[in-house]
Order: structure tokens, then sequence, then C-alpha cells
């Protein structure tokens, strides 16, 4: 099965890729979205004072 | 030096606003695209990974590299800027010292994981289902980057030649250095392009000749008077360690300064520097009056550490995994 691969998906931020895969006549059988990117915020926020976390979740992201 | 100069931005594990940082130095973009050419950045243009390898070794004048190093594809980004490029700057808190995403080195990688994956309240995930680095799809294999064991700033893992600090960089500093590479005067290497002073030194409120803390304050709970030193009102600030350049933003806008910029020269540990600043200016008399004060300062990993865990003499420190308590 032929597979087309964007990867990474420019002019956005954050970090995905896509898998296409096409059937013997060239249409789509199965498209995937990966999202490649671990940081971690949903622990590390934890047990922060809550008013810090104005300053800390907006680089969750930045644009 | 060549007619035109080349220009990369790589991003990793970053937020965005550092390529937000490039886009607002305004119409100073049109002297850039005078000066050079950018022959890499997925985040603006449509850049791949095989565009960046037919590059001759070393012919992008500056690579500038945003966020931490957080998968081996980061790892491989990383060292694939390094030899294409001339001299490649940490662009960025993340890059320089690893930011606000290395705050998780408290944890390990499959802590994180297990919160992300298994017990945040957003998820319903009752399989335990796991991103996998290979998943064998009845249509084809599928591939993901494999997560290191915690968060790196760029020169643990490359060389580097310039820091930009800041999160995101300021407008002039980019300006700066991308002035210095035009004129050709550049800064000895490993130089942070910044100020070289601490943020108290440009920070317009008033401090009084010997700082005295009695009380720790969350700043919510403070009549924060607007003219006045915050530490001096008990309300923790990373200025004295910090290095300057950022014009004190967050404290001209009524909020302390959180490290951003990371240390200032000649310190090692921006953690230990705060702390030595912490106890110079708090006033007890007996142990138990220091721990009194010190026990309201509720978050010292993370106001000290806020930017810069993956550059701690620290290196990993470990939280209790508990599971079950979640």
């Amino acid at each position: 099965m032929q597979k087309i691969e964007i990867d990474p998906i420019s002019r956005l931020e954050g970090h995905g890729k896509i898998a296409i895969f096409l059937d013997d006549a060239g249409d789509v059988a199965e498209a995937y979205l990966q999202i490649p990117e671990l940081r971690g915020f949903e622990q590390f926020c934890v047990g922060r004072p809550v008013e810090e976390l104005p300053r800390i979740t907006p680089r969750i992201c930045g644009v | 030096m060549p007619d035109k100069f080349k220009f990369a931005f790589m991003p990793s594990a970053s937020c965005g606003g550092c390529e937000i940082a490039i886009v607002d130095i305004d119409e100073v973009i049109l002297k850039v695209a005078e000066l050079a050419d950018i022959v890499y950045w997925p985040t603006a243009l449509d850049f791949k990974d095989h565009h960046l390898e037919a590059l001759p070794d070393g012919s992008i004048t500056v690579g500038f590299f945003n966020g931490a190093v957080r998968n081996d594809h980061d790892v491989h980004h990383a060292k694939l800027l390094r030899q294409k490029s001339a001299f490649v700057v940490a662009f960025g808190a993340c890059a320089q010292m690893g930011g606000i995403p290395s705050l998780g080195n408290f944890w390990t990688t499959e802590e994180l994981a297990h919160r992300m994956y298994d017990t945040v309240p957003s998820v319903n995930n009752p399989e335990g289902t796991r991103p996998q680095l290979k998943y064998d799809a009845p249509e084809g294999e599928l591939t993901l980057p494999r997560a290191m064991d915690r968060a790196y700033a760029l020169d643990q893992v490359i060389d580097v030649d310039y820091y930009l600090p800041g999160c995101p960089p300021q407008v002039k500093w980019i300006v700066a250095a991308v002035e210095a590479v035009a004129s050709g005067e550049l800064p000895p290497k490993g130089t942070v392009i910044a100020g070289t002073k601490a943020v108290c030194d440009e920070c317009p409120r008033e401090r009084s000749e010997e700082k005295q803390v009695t009380e720790f304050k969350r700043i919510h709970l403070v009549e924060n008077d607007p003219e006045k030193c915050l530490l001096e009102q008990g309300i923790m600030c990373c200025g004295p360690a910090t290095r300057d350049g950022c014009e004190a933003a967050c404290v001209t806008a009524g909020q302390a300064c959180r490290g951003c910029f990371g240390p200032t020269d000649n310190v090692n540990d921006m953690g230990a520097k705060l702390a030595s600043a912490i106890a110079s200016i708090t006033v007890a008399d007996a142990q138990e009056e220091a721990d009194r004060i010190l026990g309201h300062l509720d978050d010292p990993a993370g106001y000290f550490y806020r930017f810069g865990l993956a550059k701690s003499m620290l290196g990993v420190q470990r939280g209790e995994f508990k599971p079950e308590a979640e």
C-alpha cells in the first residue's frame, strides 16, 4: 500500500505528522494523525500555586 | 562570508512563542530579508527535513534553535542543525536552559506519561493505551520518536555558540544578534546576548539599602505597592539572580520576575543563587523564625527553577510516584 507521509506538518505551532495510505486505485484507504511530542504539563503544573499557572500554561502554545 | 547570509530556525520541544518573537521584530524582518535568506523555518514555511539535509555542511550562517530537547527526533534535529551551521544560537529559555518543559524533570518520563495517558481527568483510557514507537496499522507501519529520560538544554546535546535568552526572547536582543552577524563584530563564543547585570539593576521600583523580609506572601494576598520592590513587600521575585536586558518587563507590569533570562554571569546554579539571595534578605533571629518565614515560600522549586531546571546542578530530582493516590 502506498504511503504518503507529511512530517512535520509545517506552518503551525505544535508537532504533528500525517500518514496517508492509498489503495491500489490510488484512493485514500486510511489516514493517521500523530502527535509526536511529550512535555508533561499535565503533571508538572500539579502542586504549583494557582496564581502561577497563568505564567506556566501559556507555554503550552505561545502563538 | 557569502554575499547573503543564510538563517535557519529550528523548532523543538517548544511552544512557538520564540517563532512569534521573530515575527515581532516587525519591519526589521525586511532588513533581515535583505541581509539573509531563510533556508529552513518549518513553523512559517513548508520545509521538511530533507531540505535541511540537502544543504552543504556549514553553509547556514546562523542556525537558531528554539525549544528544549525532549525526544530522539529533537536530538537528530539539533545535530543536523549543528552540522549545517557555522554558528548555532540557543534561542529562548528552553534551548538555553530547558525552559518550562524542564519542570518535568522533577519526574521520570514514565511518570509524566502515566499522568498524561492514564490519570489526567480529561482522559478516558481504561485499556491503558500508550503511544508506541512502532505501530503496525492494518495499512502499514507508523512510528513515533522516543521520548528521552528528561528535557535537555541545547548545549547538553550539541556545541552552542551563543545564547539569546528569554521567554520569549526580546526584540531588541534579536536585532542586536542580527546586527552583530551583519557587522561581523561577533562577541566571544558562549556569550549570552542580553544584559550583564541583574534584573534589579534595571527595575524601576524603589528599594531600600538593606532589604528586610519578615514574611513571604502570595501576590494576591498583598496590596501590591507599584512603587516598591516586590521582594521587600514579601513577594517572591527572581530579579536578584536573573540576567537583565528585559527592561524588567514583568515587574513593570506588576508581576514578579520568574527568571526567564537565566542566571547572571558566573552563576552555576540559579536556584542556589536565589536561595542565597533569599537568605540574605530574610530577617530571623532564630531557626524557628526562619522556618516560619521560608515556610510561606510555597513552591521554591517552581520559583527557583521555573525556566532552568535542565541546567541545574540538581540534575534530575524524582518526585514520588503514587499512581494509586490519583
